[in-house]
């Protein structure tokens, strides 16, 4: 059963979806997807929740498993019992240890390697 | 306290450059080169020349040593190498093998 | 314990081995191999690949890290590279440009340029009818949605909504499908 408040959208625990979602608003998957994700909001996989599909919020969260690429505007985080798999672009990303990942960042990263020193 | 340890289970190969005082107690094989003083231990091998402010060696260097100031080689050190300083000591029970520049 | 240490002010132009542990403070322009605990300071800078037991990573790396039991970048470290461990941690403030994978996890394919909306290239000729799912020669499973519009990749505008993708047309007997090009 898929709940709606005023601040978002909950997919149940015993929810199972197959179809795309997009939308306004926030979402948490409590349960089992297979689709893509698009809202404009937070977005938030649930421990023991799975995502296969890709995801575009505003923000992710993700606590139990995603297979698939994220895009956000704001940061991902992998919560320590996280399987995720996928290529992930935010603005910040953190990743816990003792989550499983096997992830493409690709942050822009600007090395200085050094100007080499006065000696 | 020196800046940069180079502990016994560490190799190095290259070349090394420092502002700051070396210790090394492992292996350098390449080049050494400091503005301050390089302490060689005696569980060190150095394969490399060698500049520093000072040097004190008590353990194995092959190559050319060149200080600021002085160089001294410690029982149980081993220096095949030419050696440039203003100062050389060579302690007994040391080894040495090389031509010594002292006119810095 | 062997600890060693690189300071601030020494820079290294070639490789470094060896057991114990070492921590970096300064540069090294090569590749870095410890058995044991490695510690990339705040303004360390290794040009090369990094191995160690446990690696923390404060500082900027250009190169592969690989740690046999952790690799943990902490705030303000610079990553350009893989990282590799049975455990991983990226703290926020961090930045990690390349693959990230723990142990025991199947490596991604190449990557997949997200599309800005169009055709999936349609390549089985055995597979006629609506849009397959692509068999899975990638580890990254990724269902096809039920509706036939393809996902919006960028932001979630609507209004980037494309002409949906053409259906893989039925083939006639012996024909061959037609690698159809991939509308940006």
């Amino acid at each position: 059963m898929m709940r709606h408040s005023s601040e978002g959208s909950v997919l149940g625990p015993s929810t199972r979806i197959t179809g795309r979602i997009s939308g306004e608003g926030a979402i948490r998957v409590e349960g089992g997807l297979k689709g893509d994700v698009s809202v404009s909001g937070p977005a938030e996989i649930a421990e023991g929740a799975s995502v296969e599909g890709s995801v575009h919020a505003e923000s992710l969260e993700i606590a139990g498993s995603l297979l698939g690429d994220a895009v956000t505007r704001g940061p991902i985080a992998v919560r320590a019992g996280a399987v995720v798999r996928g290529d992930l672009r935010g603005s910040e990303i953190s990743i816990e240890p003792g989550s499983r990942v096997s992830v493409r960042l690709d942050t822009q990263v600007e090395l200085d390697l050094g100007a080499p020193r006065r000696r | 306290m020196a800046g940069t340890v180079i502990g016994e289970g560490l190799s190095i190969e290259g070349d090394v450059s420092s502002e700051e005082e070396v210790v090394v107690q492992g292996n350098l094989r390449g080049k050494l080169t400091t503005t301050d003083a390089v302490s060689v231990g005696s569980s060190a091998v150095i394969e490399a020349d060698v500049s520093a402010q000072s040097l004190t060696i008590a353990g194995q260097v092959t190559g050319d040593v060149t200080a600021a100031e002085r160089v001294d080689l410690q029982a149980g050190g081993r220096l095949i190498g030419d050696v440039k300083a203003s100062r050389l000591t060579i302690a007994d029970g040391a080894s040495f093998k090389g031509n010594v520049d002292m006119d810095v | 314990m062997n600890g060693s240490v690189i300071g601030r002010g020494t820079v290294v132009r070639g490789n470094v081995r060896g057991t114990g542990s070492l921590e970096i403070f300064g540069r090294v322009e090569g590749d870095v191999s410890v058995s044991g605990e490695l510690v990339l300071g705040e303004e360390s800078a290794v040009k090369g690949s990094v191995s160690g037991s446990h690696i923390t990573v404060s500082g900027a790396v250009q190169g592969d890290v690989r740690g046999s039991e952790a690799v943990l970048l902490e705030r303000g470290a610079r990553v350009v590279g893989d990282l590799t461990a049975p455990r991983i941690g990226v703290a926020t403030g961090a930045l990690v440009k390349g693959l990230v994978r723990t142990d025991g996890e199947p490596a991604l394919g190449a990557p997949r340029r997200a599309a800005t909306g169009g055709a999936r290239p349609m390549a089985f000729p055995a597979r006629p009818a609506a849009p397959a799912p692509k068999p899975a020669e990638r580890a990254e499973p990724r269902e096809e949605s039920e509706s036939d519009a393809p996902p919006p990749m960028k932001e979630p505008k609507a209004a980037r909504e494309a002409p949906p993708p053409p259906v893989v047309p039925a083939l006639a007997k012996g024909a061959k499908a037609k690698k159809k090009k991939r509308e940006d």
